[in-house]
């Protein structure tokens, strides 16, 4: 049986998972772990986690449908969906979480008079490189959406593949960097070359690092949206979830965007 | 490439243009303009407004076209535009407090 098919026809079952509620409960006893005690933190993680496989399971064997609440719509009127508004609310909340984390390290180099410059210890050229790949990412991204929304399930898959290996390559590149810059340039956590002010190492990582861990698990749902287009699990009406991931993959897109210029440009 | 059916608004499905490729050789272009902007020889000042505008029109262009917001309800834009707007409100609160960056501390 096709399963794309067969996927369009299980709406009601789609409703109703256990699974959240286990990961939801596992976060709240890791978040009090880390109060108390790691082993808490240990159990609390181990049971998000299986909440969280349990979610995925349910999830790969169910349409993505979009919901919009019980109100029909009016003649002519654009709906967004409840997932939809719940996403760029997540996405607000990031806002403020990334603008806390800029502010402050933009805050500490205008305090400083040894600040590095512009090429004087990152490698701008490699990460001009890098800001390409996330560019053609978000590309290969959103023509993925237009393709299933199209019915084209071929085509959804290449750019869903062509989006994760980008986006792995991403990774792979701040990976060398990193390494080129904490082992042979020096600039660690808590030091800098040439006299420049050791804050310019922490707060270059910390900028760059809470992006790439914000890419990894960008890269990890990309993934999996990539296995369940694979399984068929996509249709031309019912493929909300790869709009969702897609407007989280293009949002750590802008803020690499500004990342890009902020640390490495000015 | 750029023809999508918009199906996923729950209203009848309707074709239209999108300039996803065209944005992108916007974005790439830009890009390369940024990495070449010391060519220009712009003070100091002059060039990091520049390369802040760049950015900001780079992340629009993300947000209106990949991101869709340009054919959304009007009404979604506030979502983020709220987030930003709590930002400025903070910096505005930390003007004059002596917690900004054009007060040095001793």
């Amino acid at each position: 049986m096709d399963h794309a098919k067969d996927a369009g026809h299980e709406g009601a079952a789609h409703h109703g998972s256990v699974w959240p509620f286990v990961a939801g409960f596992g976060a709240s006893i890791g978040y009090a772990g880390l109060i108390l005690d790691l082993r808490i933190l240990a159990f609390g993680v181990f049971v998000f986690v299986v909440g969280a496989l349990g979610w995925l399971r349910d999830d790969i064997r169910s349409p993505s449908i979009a919901s919009y609440g019980a109100f029909a719509a009016r003649p002519g009127e654009v709906r967004v969906s409840s997932r939809k508004i719940a996403t760029w609310l997540f996405l607000a909340t990031e806002i403020m979480f990334f603008s806390a984390i800029i502010g402050v390290s933009w805050s500490l180099r205008t305090r400083s008079a040894d600040w590095g410059r512009p090429g004087e210890v990152l490698n701008v050229p490699l990460t001009g490189l890098n800001t390409f790949i996330l560019i053609c990412s978000s590309l290969t991204m959103v023509e993925a959406l237009a393709a299933v929304e199209r019915g084209n399930q071929k085509q959804l898959k290449m750019f869903l593949a062509a989006t994760l290996v980008l986006g792995i390559t991403f990774l792979s590149i701040q990976a060398f960097e990193y390494t080129k810059l904490f082992f042979e340039e020096g600039l660690t956590f808590t030091g800098a070359p040439g006299g420049i002010n050791p804050l310019y190492g922490s707060t270059f990582y910390i900028q760059t690092g809470v992006h790439g861990s914000h890419v990894f698990a960008g890269v990890l749902a990309m993934a999996y949206t990539t296995i369940k287009a694979f399984k068929g699990g996509f249709t031309k009406e019912n493929h909300e979830a790869v709009e969702l991931v897609g407007l989280y993959w293009h949002f750590v897109d802008v803020v690499w965007i500004f990342l890009f210029t902020i640390v490495y440009l000015i | 490439m750029a023809e999508t059916a918009i199906a996923s608004h729950g209203i009848a499905a309707e074709t239209r243009r999108r300039p996803y490729v065209v944005v992108f050789g916007i974005l790439a272009i830009v890009t390369l303009a940024e990495l070449n902007v010391s060519v220009f020889g712009l003070a100091p000042s002059l060039r990091i407004g520049v390369l802040l505008i760049l950015a900001t029109a780079k992340g629009a262009l993300v947000v209106a076209y990949y991101m869709h917001m340009r054919y959304e309800p009007r009404w979604l834009i506030l979502v983020p535009l709220v987030a930003v707007a709590l930002i400025a409100a903070l910096v505005l609160a930390l003007l004059g407090t002596g917690v900004t960056p054009s007060a040095p501390q001793p």
